[in-house]
This record gives structure tokens, C-alpha cells and sequence, in this order.
């Protein structure tokens, strides 16, 4: 036995110091209240039949001696904060990993889930230490680390207010060399953990049928046609998936599928029938223990015809392209009759450019010159397109490799977004404000109008200037939304909270639906969905159950005063009551 | 206490009215009974007829049985029975351990003693009160006839509460002086370190009739003590400390009751008369007990 505020010394001290005044207090006569009676014959003949238990006597004398100083004794050694590790544990660390993945919301078969019984496991982890145990409590997502401390009812309410999250999960930086490190996990997730790391399962083969990926594309062979792709897989037993595909406009689309264990299904559902907006997929199956991947949400651009004027001089294969575009409203002007007017969407600019800028989004065809435009300092003989972008909406679908480019200017595109490059120029560039796009090479010196590529092009560019845009796709959890200032809606119309990062708005998603960013008259649409097979797989655990970690247990909660104090007190109650009964003296 | 005060509180109008009750009472209980008729072994000039005898020469002739000498031709002479007064002797204890109780036991005893007096008094008895505790501390000459109440009382009052008991001393010395027999009514709370019936076999070697009014206060049967006490015996002065616990207590009235049923046992066993009282049991009413228990009046 330690003590923690005096030393083994001054603790010796202090006990003797303590038993002794007791005991001569003790023995300090008592002034005996003065009672006259008639005659003590008999009072002596009672107490001498009384004084033949003189051995009962002496022991009552003892028993009174020995728990006034067993009192006194622990009321004083109380002080010096008494620490037995036998009984209170020594003074270790523990830190609780607790596994935060998506497969911890799997429920099990006593209705409760993963992570709730992950949760009890913690709790147990917390009863099992002793009172100067310290405590640490860290999750996977990243959301939850707590320094070390010994106040359970702080690492109790940090275990409630965690949950499963649906970032990427990952097994947090601890060191082992100073603390018992236990991870709690259903062991699907995360796989591979230090060789310190106590693991404690809370896994438990489920069923689970889950969307593993949902998506809407646009069909490059038919102008604003798109089409949902969708891939179900069963994670369980044998089961019957019903996918239902529901649109804001009431359209519907009902499947099922007989789903073997491990068996994926893939369709691609035809979505001419359905009007823009959101759409939402789900997947139904018995006993299905993961509710989060049985929903996935999508958008379906609106449909819109583009008010466009092309400003040239003449160009048949550009205008007979546009005029053939059912989603385009066309008009066409000569660069002397140029008007800048409200009711146009979008503006082509065939080897010309107004002294102002348009007020709308445009395509500049050919480097003229305008004072709203970069100036030429060049032009380049036969460039060869050396790098471009596909991840940008202009270029989806659009292959630029083998353009050929008889001649190009030359231009400075700082500040600009190159999406196709030769060695010595910009070829295709991007203005994100005031929303542009600018090609440096003449249509009639060069072959792209020939190109497949080329009505997607002007498609995307056409869609990218004013038509709604399909949803960005993301996994729940932090999202971030490539549109400063945004206020963030759900599908509902419900504002949620937001940040702004490195001029992009952030906000938390943590289940699956459909959201959308709106500044001003820009809006982005975000579909959230689990959608990743990692996830539903509920039942690809690789730990090993390890209960005996937690089956580490101390007697005491608290510290050994505590203890004392209470036996102090429990003493004193009995003094208190066999004195007056004259059980002691 | 003073004389004054306590002979107006122990002697006052009223307990003269419940004397005079008594005696109402202890007449009609006797009644047919004449006053004084003693019958005793002596032969005398009484006017039972007892026995015949030969006439010897000196005896009164005008006892001679003429009828019989006419018809036998022999003198012989009637024999009648004496009749003579009973001394009754009052063994009131006053020790100090009398002393106790609210009312103490020595008032009450002297309230059953000036009763029991009175109605001895009124039947003629020559009335002896002797005051004792360590021995005879002071007696009153035998009284007769009810006018000699007051000076009984006065002695009663006078009879003041002190030393230690020891009955046996004090009954030898008075027993062996020169005394009739007669009954002894011993009035004590019989707390006495010699035993009390050492004493009591002095009083039947000298073939009184006995007595025995037992006292005790209430006090004494149900003490309300507790905790820590020095107790101090009233007599001794003695002390002794003591904690008193509900089993001591317990303990102490069993062997009380214990001590109480031995004084009763002795009586009985010896065909004494006994009465047990407390302190707050009225007096006349044991008074009234002790006549019932027919050895004070015959």
C-alpha cells in the first residue's frame, strides 16, 4: 500500500499519534452521574452474578477500545490518500479505440446495433479500471480524440455523444508504450491495427442487401437524355431485393431480383420518362440489418431549351449543328447587328468579340481582340494538343487527342483554366467569372468540327453556361461543395448548417440524400450516398473475439479514503447504537 | 422534615377519620369478640370454666365444686381461664434505607404502624412501638386504651430515618429482656445485610406471634436508571460505579422479585403472617389486608 499526500513517515506518525490519543482518551475517567439508593444488597449480588462474564467484560471493554481506534484510524489515514493496487488497480492508461465505420449501424440479432453493443464494451472497459486509472476515448472518423483523464462521467458522455460515422475510417495514431490500447470493432473496416491493440469484437454475421452505386449520366448520343445506373448487392444469405426508382413527378420504376449470397445486380433504367429533379432509389430485402445503404439519391437535370445567339460572319457546320439541337433555341447574327439583349442564355462568338462583355455566358471561337479579353501576343503553327482535362463538364465525352490545328494564337492564360493545352499555347480555356470559354484556333483551321467529340462539346459547353448540372457525388460524412457562400438546403427545402473552406462551403451529411448548394442564381446539386461496397459488406470481419481483455476488473471504483470514510461512518453507526444499547461501553 | 410538619402531614384529620374507619371496619370483622379476652395457658379468675383439679389447701374454696363433693365426697376444685390483655409489639425499621422513595417507606410504615396501633388500642392491647435499625434505637412504653393514640404518634413522628439495618441485633436485644409474648408486627423494607431471617428466628425463639409488613417503594421495583452511575447505598455510603444496561436492569428486578418471594416463603413457611406493599398503595387498604389475613386480631 502507497499513500498519495503523506509519506510512509509521516503516515506512521500520524496512525500512532492517533491510536494513542484514542486510547488514552479512552481510559480517561469518566465523572459517573451520583445516584443514591436504598440499600445495594441486591444491586452487589447482581453485579457479582454480572462480573462471572468478567471474560464477556473484558472483551466488551476491548471490542470499544478496538473500534474507537479502528475509527480514528481511518478517519486519519483517510488523509494520506491510501492506494493498494491489488484492490484499486495501479496507475495505468487506457486508451478506447472505438471503431466509428458505417458497418458498426449493422444491427444485430437481439435488435440492438454494432456500434451499441461497441458502446457497452466501452463502458465495461470503463468499470473494469480502478480509480486513478486514466482514460482516453478515440474514434476512427477523426471526430473524437480526448486527452487523458481519470473522470469517467467525462469519457461516458464523450462514448454517448459519438456514433457511427461514414468518413473514411481509419485507426488512430496511439502509442502503446504507455497505455493499454483496446479497439472495439466488428473488424470489417479496419483491418490491420498495431500489434498492441487489445481487440474487442462486436461482430456478428448480418444480412445485407445495399445499393453499392447509383448514378445518373447523360447519354453523349442524345442531347439532355440521361440514364440511371444502378448496382445492388446482396452482403448476406440468399434473399428477394425489390428496387424501387421514384421521381419528384411521381414516376416510378419497380424491380425485383432473386439475389444470391455475393450475387450483384446492375441495370441501367431509362429515365426519358422522368421529369427533372431529384430521384431516389431503394432496395428492399428481409431481415436487411443496414438501413444506411438501402437508399441512394440522385439528380435529374431539368430539361430547358437554351436561348443562343451565334454572332459570325458565317459558319454552316456550327449553325446546321445548333439548328439540329432540339434543346436549342437559335438565333444568329452578323457581328455588325450584335446586341446585347436579356433574353439570350448563351452566346457563341464565332471569330469575333463585342468591345464589352456579354452579359451572359459565352463561347469565343478564334482569339479576337477585346478589351474583356487576353490580348494575342502570337500565333502558333500546327500545335499539337498535348495535355487536356476530362474532369471538367466542358470536356465529358470529348476526346481531343488526335485534333489537328493548323494554326493557333497565342495568349496568356494566367488566371484561367486550361482544360487543352499545346506545348506553346492554350488551346481551350476557361473563364469561371464572367463565365467564358475560349478557343484558340479557328473552326475553319482546324478539323474539330468533324471531330464526334464536337456537338458533345458544344453541348457541355452549352449546359455548363446555363443548364442545370447532374449532382456531384459524395459519401456521407464532410462535404464539400466547389461554390463559396452557398447556402446548403436538403431535398426538403430545409437550411443546414454550413462552413466555408478555402472558398468552398462545408457542411455535415451523415446519411444518405440529396442536397443543394445555392449562391445567387448558381446551384449545384450534391447526392450523398453510401453506395461503396466496403461499407455493406457487413460480414467481411477479420477479428477474432478477445473478451478476456475485458474481463479485467478491479474492486473499487474509487479512491481507498472514499472507502475508509464510509467504513468510518458505518463504524460510528454501530457504536452509536451498541452504546446505547450497553453492548459496548 | 420537621415534628410539626410531619406529624400535620402523616397524622392530619383526615387519616384520624380513616383510623376511625378502621376501627369500624375491624369490629364488625370481630364482632361477638369481647375486648381484652385473651385466652392465654394460665388459669386465673376469668369466667370460662377450664378444668377440675384436687383441692389443695390455700386454694380460694369459693371455686369448690359443691354439686361434686356432695355426689363424690371429694373436694374439688374449678379451674377457670385467665383472661388478660395481648401485648403487641411494633418493630418499625428505620434505618436510613427507610428513607427512600416518594413517599419514603418510613412515612408509610409509620402510617401503617399508627394504624394498626390504633385499632390495637382500641381493643384494649398493651401497645409496644420500638424504633430500630442497627439495634434498638428508641421504644415507646406499652400504651393501652384509644386516648393513648397521640403519644403514639408523637413517637412515631419523632422516629427520624438513620444508620444501617440489622434486625437481628436489634430483636435479641430486645427480646431478651424481660417480656411477655405477644404478637410482633415487624414493619421493614427488610434490605438488611445479616438477612432478614436471623432476625425473624430471634422473634420465633422467643414464640411471638409474627408479623411481617414488607415495604417497598416503587422505586425500588422498577428503577429508572441508565448510563453511567455511581450508586451510593443509602445506609453504607458505600459506592459502586456501574453502567446500567437493560439486561443489568433486567436482571436487577429478577432478583428483587426474587428477594421479596424468599421473605415470602420464610413467612409462609413458618406460618407468619405476611403482607407485601409499595409505598403508593394506599394504607388503609392494606390495613384492611392485614386484618384479612386474621393473625392481628383474634
Amino acid at each position: 500500500m502507497t499513500f498519495l499526500a503523506l509519506t510512509p513517515v509521516q503516515t506512521a506518525l500520524l496512525a500512532i499519534l492517533t491510536a494513542s490519543t484514542i486510547i488514552a482518551l479512552y481510559f480517561l475517567k469518566l465523572r459517573h452521574r451520583r445516584v443514591v439508593i436504598s440499600s445495594s444488597i441486591l444491586w452487589r449480588r447482581v453485579l457479582d452474578e454480572q462480573q462471572s462474564h468478567s471474560l464477556w467484560e473484558t472483551l466488551r471493554r476491548l471490542l470499544s477500545i478496538v473500534i474507537a481506534v479502528t475509527i480514528a484510524l481511518l478517519i486519519a489515514l483517510a488523509l494520506a490518500r491510501p492506494e493498494a493496487q491489488s484492490l484499486t488497480g495501479k496507475n495505468e492508461r487506457i486508451v478506447i479505440v472505438l471503431d466509428t465505420s458505417p458497418t458498426m449501424s449493422t444491427q444485430t440479432s437481439d435488435g440492438r446495433t454494432r456500434w451499441q453493443h461497441a458502446v457497452d464494451d466501452a463502458r465495461d472497459l470503463l468499470n473494469s479500471g480502478g480509480p486513478t486509472t486514466e482514460f482516453r476515448v478515440i474514434d476512427t472518423a477523426g471526430a473524437t480524440a480526448s486527452a487523458f483523464t481519470t473522470d469517467r462521467n467525462e469519457v461516458r458522455k464523450l462514448i454517448r455523444e459519438m456514433s457511427p460515422k461514414t468518413a473514411d475510417p481509419q485507426f488512430p495514431k496511439v502509442n502503446g508504450q504507455d497505455a493499454q490500447v483496446y479497439f472495439v470493432s466488428d473488424g470489417v473496416t479496419i483491418h490491420n491495427t498495431p500489434s498492441f491493440v487489445r481487440r474487442i469484437s462486436v461482430f456478428e454475421a448480418a444480412n445485407n442487401v445495399g445499393i453499392t452505386a447509383f448514378e445518373i449520366r447523360s447519354i453523349p448520343s442524345t442531347p439532355l437524355g440521361y440514364e440511371a445506373y444502378l448496382e445492388v448487392q446482396n452482403f448476406g444469405q440468399a434473399a428477394e431485393a425489390g428496387i424501387i426508382l421514384s421521381g419528384t413527378g411521381g414516376q416510378r420504376i419497380n424491380k425485383t431480383v432473386r439475389l444470391g449470397t455475393g450475387d450483384s445486380y446492375r441495370d441501367v433504367f431509362d429515365l426519358s420518362r422522368f421529369a427533372g429533379g431529384g430521384i431516389r432509389a431503394t432496395v428492399q430485402a428481409k431481415d436487411d440489418a443496414l438501413p444506411l445503404d438501402d437508399v441512394a439519391f440522385a439528380y435529374l437535370p431539368v430539361k430547358r431549351k437554351t436561348r443562343t445567339l451565334l454572332v459570325t460572319k458565317g459558319n454552316n457546320p456550327l449553325e446546321t449543328l445548333l439548328k439540329l439541337d432540339n434543346y436549342v433555341d437559335l438565333s444568329v447574327s452578323d457581328p455588325a447587328s450584335y446586341r446585347d439583349s436579356a433574353d439570350i442564355d448563351a452566346y457563341i462568338f464565332d471569330r469575333f468579340a463585342p468591345a464589352a462583355a456579354p452579359s451572359h455566358p459565352a463561347l469565343i471561337i478564334g482569339a479576337p481582340s477585346a478589351p474583356w479579353l487576353r490580348p494575342t501576343t502570337g500565333e502558333v503553327e500546327k500545335p499539337e494538343i498535348t495535355t487536356w482535362s476530362d474532369d471538367h463538364p466542358v470536356m465529358q465525352f470529348v476526346s481531343v487527342h488526335d485534333l489537328s490545328i493548323e494554326r493557333a494564337w497565342v495568349i496568356d492564360a494566367s488566371g484561367l483554366t486550361v482544360i487543352a493545352a499545346s506545348k506553346q499555347t492554350p488551346l481551350i480555356v476557361v473563364s469561371e467569372k464572367p463565365k467564358w470559354v475560349m478557343l484558340t484556333f479557328d473552326l475553319a483551321s482546324s478539323d474539330f468540327p468533324f471531330h464526334v467529340g464536337f456537338p458533345v462539346f458544344i453541348e457541355n459547353v452549352l449546359a455548363w453556361f446555363s443548364r442545370e448540372q447532374l449532382a456531384l457525388r459524395r459519401s456521407p460524412g464532410i462535404i464539400d461543395v466547389p461554390l463559396p457562400n452557398a447556402q446548403i438546403r436538403t431535398i426538403d427545402g430545409k437550411i443546414i448548417p454550413s462552413d466555408q473552406q478555402l472558398g468552398k462551403t462545408v457542411f455535415q451529411a451523415n446519411d444518405p440524400g440529396l442536397y443543394s448548394a445555392t449562391q445567387g442564381d448558381q446551384r449545384i446539386h450534391v447526392a450523398v450516398n453510401l453506395a461503396n461496397p466496403l461499407f455493406s459488406d457487413v460480414n467481411r470481419s477479420v477479428f477474432k473475439t478477445d473478451k478476456a481483455a475485458a474481463e479485467q476488473h478491479y474492486w473499487l471504483r474509487r479512491e481507498l479514503w472514499f472507502y475508509m470514510l464510509v467504513a468510518a461512518l458505518a463504524l460510528i453507526s454501530i457504536e452509536w447504537f451498541t452504546y446505547h444499547r450497553r453492548i459496548t461501553l | 422534615m420537621s415534628t410539626a410538619n410531619a406529624n400535620v402531614t402523616l397524622f392530619d384529620d383526615e387519616f384520624l377519620k380513616k383510623l376511625e374507619y378502621l376501627n369500624i371496619i375491624s369490629k364488625r370483622l370481630f364482632a361477638g369478640q369481647l375486648r381484652a379476652e385473651r385466652r392465654t395457658r394460665k388459669r386465673g379468675t376469668g369466667l370460662e370454666f377450664a378444668d377440675y383439679r384436687q383441692y389443695v389447701a390455700g386454694d380460694d374454696f369459693r371455686h369448690l365444686d359443691w354439686k361434686a363433693y356432695l355426689r363424690l365426697n371429694r373436694l374439688i376444685l374449678k379451674l377457670f381461664e385467665e383472661e388478660e390483655d395481648l401485648p403487641i409489639y411494633f418493630f418499625v425499621d428505620s434505618s436510613q434505607s427507610m428513607n427512600y422513595g416518594q413517599p419514603t417507606k418510613l412515612d408509610y410504615a409509620r402510617r401503617v404502624a399508627a394504624a394498626l396501633c390504633y385499632i390495637g388500642l382500641a381493643n384494649l392491647d398493651r401497645v409496644n412501638v420500638i424504633s430500630f435499625a442497627d439495634g434498638v434505637k428508641a421504644e415507646l412504653p406499652p400504651q393501652r386504651g384509644k386516648g393513648r393514640i397521640f403519644k403514639i404518634f408523637r413517637f412515631l413522628t419523632d422516629m427520624a430515618p438513620s444508620g444501617e439495618t440489622d434486625a437481628r441485633a436489634s430483636f435479641k436485644t430486645y427480646c431478651t429482656e424481660t417480656r411477655r409474648r405477644g404478637l410482633a408486627v415487624v414493619i421493614s423494607d427488610f434490605f438488611d445485610g445479616h438477612g432478614f431471617a436471623t432476625a425473624l428466628d430471634i422473634l420465633r425463639h422467643f414464640r411471638h406471634d409474627i408479623f411481617v409488613v414488607h415495604i417497598a417503594s416503587h422505586e425500588e421495583i422498577d428503577p429508572g436508571l441508565r448510563g453511567e452511575l455511581l450508586l451510593v447505598d443509602a445506609e453504607s455510603n458505600a459506592t459502586r460505579e456501574i453502567t446500567i444496561t437493560p439486561s443489568l436492569l433486567t436482571a436487577y428486578k429478577a432478583e428483587y422479585l426474587k428477594y421479596c418471594e424468599a421473605v415470602e416463603s420464610y413467612c409462609g413457611k413458618y406460618q407468619l403472617g405476611y403482607v407485601r406493599t409499595t409505598t403508593d398503595f394506599p394504607f388503609e387498604e392494606l390495613v384492611l389486608k392485614v386484618f384479612r389475613q386474621g393473625r392481628f386480631l383474634k
